[in-house]
């Protein structure tokens, strides 16, 4: 099967874009809503702008109204009647919704190219690297509007990709993204810009349509992590002063997995940082930190240029800032990547059953079909409404629940979703507060973990690894890579979903010579810290002093 | 001990709201109270076929022919038919030689709830269509299943009347398959882990079992677990279907058998006997006539004692019966069928069948081919549910007493038929027997036998049993159909308890005769009469049974007997050891005689045949004697 090419199907419609034209663009937005014509009084109900990727329904009070697309057929003229808890939650704090961004059908893809409204593209070219540049203004002198040439242009990532480049192009402030097995992370680490992906149950996902939903959580990105550390934390507020108060105190009703407030404080007692955005020094942060480097995630196809820049970022937090970096295993690793593409797909089949042409989408007419008459009613209106890689999900999905395949799949990722986070509890200092705290006894573990006996059972506070193992590959390319190497870009964000733990892409200078996307000069990575369950606070600040440390460095050369 | 409604018990334990009514007028059964006599219950040689003679004629049987059963029955109803004769006897089609028959079945009933099982959409029957409807309801994209506890309150005393084991850990799961009454492609249910199992039923003969089951037989509930309805369907002309969502998402459980059922009939009182106890604990909103309650059944079949050893046949379900008829109709047609595929050499297909009402036989809806793998996964939005002990203890103690208790209570204390008070329990979904307390309860108070000896059973309970039989059998003639008679649950109707309390009192006094209270209650029924103005009413149109005297009785009877010296003869003969039986018949001649000779509303037919007869014996036969 071919993931070339744009999946055939409806044009969506697009609310214009300022200019009203659709060329060959980034293609970042697959609606829009318009620029205010007068200068609006400078409110204080619009702090900052937002991007909202388009599986998080939105609802709106100017005309024309966005629909909520998820960039399926399916549902291109589908208007949500309810908006999402986190876009009501964001409008409360000043957020003006610029737009809906573009996005893999559905959430599945790792490169923003699965979509009805086609493929995303950064405005970044292997050659032109973007400066980080700490006042940006928006616009960040990219025109969305320029035409690229397309054999150059860089792959966004996904699934979030839309998300990513609306941040790197300056046209939103925050955006909003879905991370399911590191559909925000991985965006975030092609595109240059930062993506969160919170504890799961931190966020509510009342709104978002599901594509896992033992897995999904809403992450955001932005240009850097201190803004997101004001929003999931609380801080000051604009120009006024005023304080607002950090998303991770509110719950949910509405989302049954979203942790209830006494589970939220109960969870916060044990964990540091949940009392405000303190002003500290990023070496004071730092210091005494224990920082962990999964041997696991140090694979043959890591490209070299990452392995330095991480090398180099580990050394640093080491040497410059006096943080301490030991090797830790987690065995169950290389079985992650397998357990995702087992579950994910199982749970993406059954969400998207309700997909069927009667509700949502067209029905397929032309061929005749009767439930009654033996059969199926959904079948051609379900194969025309779906792009390729969802057919290929929902068809993985159905068999590994169906009755002969579920023990030997769907059961069995189940187990290695458990060792995968007992991986993670064993190398934390602190606890999982959702799970009863588990003695390893060292006889108990596995051979492969008592090789690395030698450093002891070292425990640390965060991992820090690669987000992705190679820079943004070129949009050609992609386009001709074949599924399974598609999915292998997860291997690094997966195990983090699978265990539910809180994870942040930052931007780190990578020396891409001998990257295989070839040119000279100085690309970005993703370096990507993990911290144990409802650890945000701590996570939040310590990405936003890493990545301090690399705006030093760059400057230091 | 007495039974709260769900409705109210919820309103209580989740909002601590107190009922309006007060619990003066909670509904109190009186069996509470009951003595625990020592029923033996004769036991009759279980398991053992009697043979009805006309199941299957001999010669088909007898005879070596080849031609398949179907065949024969075909021809044998078709020699019927010519007979004018109707199709042989359901009670007589129980079993079929050779062959033995197992049934397990399937209910689903819908709990009755304020709430859907995952929205707090109202729940509702026969409301405007699609105006109880949230977002989850229909799968609105990015919508969530919120579980509304409550729902576990009918779940619980459901389970519990059918004495499962509660699990104190539950969990849901989605079962796909499409279809358009059912939004997201698949129904959350309980299959892995229900909140019930190891429960059971015991069916009497006074269920309706089969008589080839015995006295009583014993039914394994495998378990009971939770589910979400689907939408409902309306047929329009033109292939057009309507659905309205108010149903969608209801609370149902689903009641599974362990295959132990052996005859058609008992497996109609299973179904039967289910809803008597899902209504009895409040659990189930409407019975199964009004589509509250539907069965699925599984049928399989196998030569009795064959070499096919112990295992079952390969079963068929037929899904969707929605009347008790319609479950025993279908499993003896399936039934016949099977056997007649099996006799012919055919084998079974496991497939999946129907059946419509009046039909004769089931058709097949999709074989196993078509059958879908429902590809169970655990709802990842939905947390387990745990059940407290407590909660479970709450419920069992107030669950107040069981149908079969009842109706015990009703047979021996009150001396009724075990029909009548079967019937008494399940009229009007049970609130007949709730209107018998009512009324049983004014004539008490109104006859001075209050329960002063705490709770003490009076010697004489003919009070009671009058009661019954005119709330069963005089308020039934009052109208065509039961529903007329407007019984709310609490137990009143047109005819107040307290009327007809009063009508009945005077009745067992012998104040009025039957003909008189008879009109009385029509008169209340009507309107004619206040329901608080019975006695006045008598008084009024002066209906008192003013009774003869003995003296007059007597002169009445020795008037009649003048000229009867022929019949009185009968009685002599009888005296003398000449004929064999009493001639009741003349006596009754002669009583009649009486009732026509005098004033009929001031004679009671029982006292004219009582001094009827001591005349006879004390004056008229001796005379003939010396004659």
């Amino acid at each position: 099967m071919s993931t070339r090419g744009r999946p055939r199907g409806l044009r969506l419609r697009h609310v214009c874009s300022s200019t009203g034209q659709q060329r060959r663009l980034l293609n970042h937005f697959i609606s829009k809503v318009p620029e205010p014509t007068e200068p609006s009084p400078p409110s204080t109900s619009s702090r900052f702008t937002l991007a909202v990727k388009d599986n998080i329904a939105t609802t709106t009070t100017t005309t024309p109204s966005h629909p909520t697309t998820c960039a399926s057929p399916f549902l291109s003229t589908y208007h949500s009647p309810f908006e999402a808890t986190i876009v009501t939650q964001l409008r409360a704090r000043g957020a003006r919704l610029v737009g809906k961004t573009n996005l893999d059908e559905f959430g599945m893809g790792s490169h923003s190219t699965h979509s009805a409204a086609g493929a995303v593209s950064q405005p970044r070219t292997p050659s032109s690297p973007p400066q980080p540049d700490q006042n940006q203004t928006r616009h960040n002198n990219i025109n969305e509007d320029d035409e690229y040439n397309d054999l150059s242009l860089l792959s966004a990532g996904g699934s979030s990709g839309g998300s990513a480049v609306a941040v790197l192009t300056g046209q939103a402030d925050v955006a909003l993204g879905t991370d399911t097995g590191g559909s925000v992370r991985l965006p975030a680490a092609y595109c240059g810009v930062v993506g969160y992906k919170p504890s799961y149950g931190m966020l509510s996902r009342f709104g978002v349509v599901p594509y896992a939903n033992s897995l999904d959580t809403v992450g955001l990105l932005a240009r850097r992590a201190a803004t997101l550390q004001e929003l999931m934390i609380g801080g000051r507020g604009g120009k006024d002063g005023e304080r607002f108060q950090g998303l991770w105190r509110e719950g949910d009703l509405r989302d049954p997995t979203c942790l209830s407030a006494a589970a939220r404080a109960r969870c916060a007692k044990g964990r540091e940082g949940y009392d405000g955005v303190a002003e500290r020094k990023d070496g004071d942060v730092l210091r005494g930190l224990k920082f962990g480097l999964p041997l696991e995630y140090n694979i043959e196809e890591l490209d070299p240029g990452i392995r330095d820049a991480w090398a180099e970022a580990a050394r640093t937090l080491q040497d410059r800032f006096g943080a301490r970096v030991v090797p830790v295993s987690l065995p169950s690793t290389r079985h992650a990547l397998a357990a995702y593409y087992v579950i994910a797909p199982a749970e993406a089949s059954s969400n998207l059953a309700k997909y069927d042409g009667i509700r949502y989408g067209t029905r397929d007419t032309e061929v005749a079909s009767d439930a009654a008459a033996g059969g199926v009613l959904y079948a051609a209106s379900r194969g025309k409404g779906f792009g390729d890689e969802v057919k290929r999900r929902i068809l993985l999905g159905s068999y590994t629940l169906s009755s002969e395949a579920m023990d030997n799949y769907f059961i069995k990722a189940q187990r290695v979703r458990r060792l995968v986070r007992r991986d993670f509890n064993r190398v934390f200092a602190l606890d999982n507060p959702l799970h009863e705290p588990e003695t390893f006894d060292l006889a108990d573990l596995d051979e492969s973990i008592a090789l690395e006996d030698k450093w002891g059972p070292e425990e640390v506070d965060f991992l820090l690894c690669p987000t992705a193992p190679t820079l943004a590959p070129k949009l050609d390319d992609v386009m001709n890579q074949n599924s399974v190497d598609a999915y292998m870009n997860d291997v690094f964000t997966v195990p983090a979903s699978l265990a539910g733990l809180p994870a942040i892409s930052i931007p780190m200078p990578a020396a891409s010579g001998k990257a295989t996307n070839g040119g000279d000069g100085v690309a970005t990575a993703g370096l990507q810290l993990i911290g144990q369950y409802w650890d945000d606070a701590r996570l939040l600040a310590v990405a936003d002093a890493v990545s301090r440390t690399f705006d030093s460095t760059t400057l230091a050369r | 001990m007495s039974r709260i409604p769900t409705t109210e018990l919820s309103r209580y334990l989740l909002t601590g709201r107190l009922s309006r009514r007060g619990c003066l007028n909670a509904r109190l059964p009186r069996i509470a109270a009951l003595r625990q006599a020592n029923r033996t219950s004769p036991s009759r040689a279980f398991g053992t076929r009697v043979e009805p003679a006309t199941a299957v004629p001999s010669d088909a049987t007898a005879a070596p022919t080849t031609a398949p059963l179907r065949k024969q029955l075909k021809e044998q109803a078709k020699v019927l038919k010519a007979s004018g004769k109707r199709k042989k006897n359901k009670a007589d089609n129980q079993t079929v030689p050779g062959w033995e028959l197992t049934v397990g079945i399937e209910i689903h009933a819908q709990l009755n709830t304020a709430r859907k099982l995952f929205s707090p959409a109202a729940t509702s029957f026969n409301d405007k269509p699609n105006s109880h409807v949230a977002l989850f309801d229909v799968a609105m994209p990015g919508s969530q299943p919120l579980f509304q506890p409550e729902t576990l309150i009918p779940a619980v005393r459901a389970a519990l009347a059918l004495n499962c084991a509660i699990q104190p850990v539950s969990r849901f799961d989605r079962k796909h398959y499409f279809h358009w009454d059912q939004p997201a492609g698949y129904q959350i249910t309980q299959y892995y882990h229900p909140f019930a199992r190891d429960g059971r039923v015991v069916l009497y003969a006074r269920d309706g079992i089969a008589p080839e089951d015995g006295d009583r037989v014993e039914i394994g509930i495998r378990q009971v677990q939770m589910e979400q309805d689907t939408a409902k369907t309306t047929a329009q002309p033109g292939g057009v279907h309507w659905l309205d969502f108010n149903r969608v998402g209801l609370p149902l459980i689903e009641i599974i058998t362990l295959p132990q059922i052996r005859h058609p009939a008992t497996a109609a009182a299973f179904v039967r006997k289910v809803q008597m106890l899902l209504a009895s604990v409040d659990a189930c909103v409407l019975g199964m006539e009004a589509g509250g309650l539907r069965a699925d059944v599984n049928v399989s079949v196998r030569r009795t004692g064959g070499a096919d050893g112990r295992e079952l046949g390969t079963r068929t379900e037929i899904k969707n019966l929605s009347s008790f008829k319609a479950v025993e109709d279908a499993i003896i047609a399936e039934r016949d069928r099977q056997i007649a595929v099996l006799e012919a050499g055919g084998v079974i297909e496991g497939e999946t069948r129907g059946w419509s009402l009046g039909s004769t036989e089931t058709r097949r809806l999709r074989g196993k081919e078509g059958e879908v793998d429902y590809r169970y996964m655990p709802d990842p939005d939905l947390g387990p549910v745990v059940i407290g002990d407590d909660l479970v203890a709450h419920l069992a103690s107030s669950m107040g007493v069981l149908p079969d208790a009842e109706i015990d209570g009703l047979i021996e204390k009150y001396g009724l038929s075990a029909k009548d008070a079967l019937s008494l329990m399940t009229l009007d979904d049970g609130a007949r027997i709730q209107y018998f307390y009512n009324v049983l309860d004014a004539l008490e108070a109104r006859l001075g036998l209050g329960d002063e000896n705490g709770g003490a059973i009076a010697p004489d309970q003919r009070h009671a049993l009058l009661a019954a039989n005119w709330c069963l059998h005089e308020l039934g003639k009052l109208t065509e159909f039961p529903s007329d008679l407007g019984m709310t649950p609490e137990g009143e109707c047109h005819v107040p308890s307290v009327a007809l309390a009063a009508i009945l009192s005077h009745l067992h006094r012998k104040d009025i005769t039957a003909k008189v209270a008879k009109e009385l209650l029509w008169g209340i029924f009507r309107g004619e009469i206040p329901a608080d103005s019975v006695t006045q009413t008598i008084d009024a149109k002066n209906l008192w049974f003013n009774e003869l005297s003995e003296a007059e009785y007597a002169q009445l009877a020795d008037k009649v007997v003048e000229g009867e010296d022929k019949v009185v003869g009968e009685f002599l003969r009888f005296k003398q050891g000449k004929a064999r039986a009493y001639p009741q018949g003349k006596l009754m001649f002669l009583v009649g005689k009486m009732m026509r000779a005098g004033t009929e509303q001031r004679m009671d037919p029982a006292s004219a045949e009582r001094v009827l007869r001591a005349r006879l014996e004390d004056v008229h036969i001796p005379r003939l004697e010396a004659r």
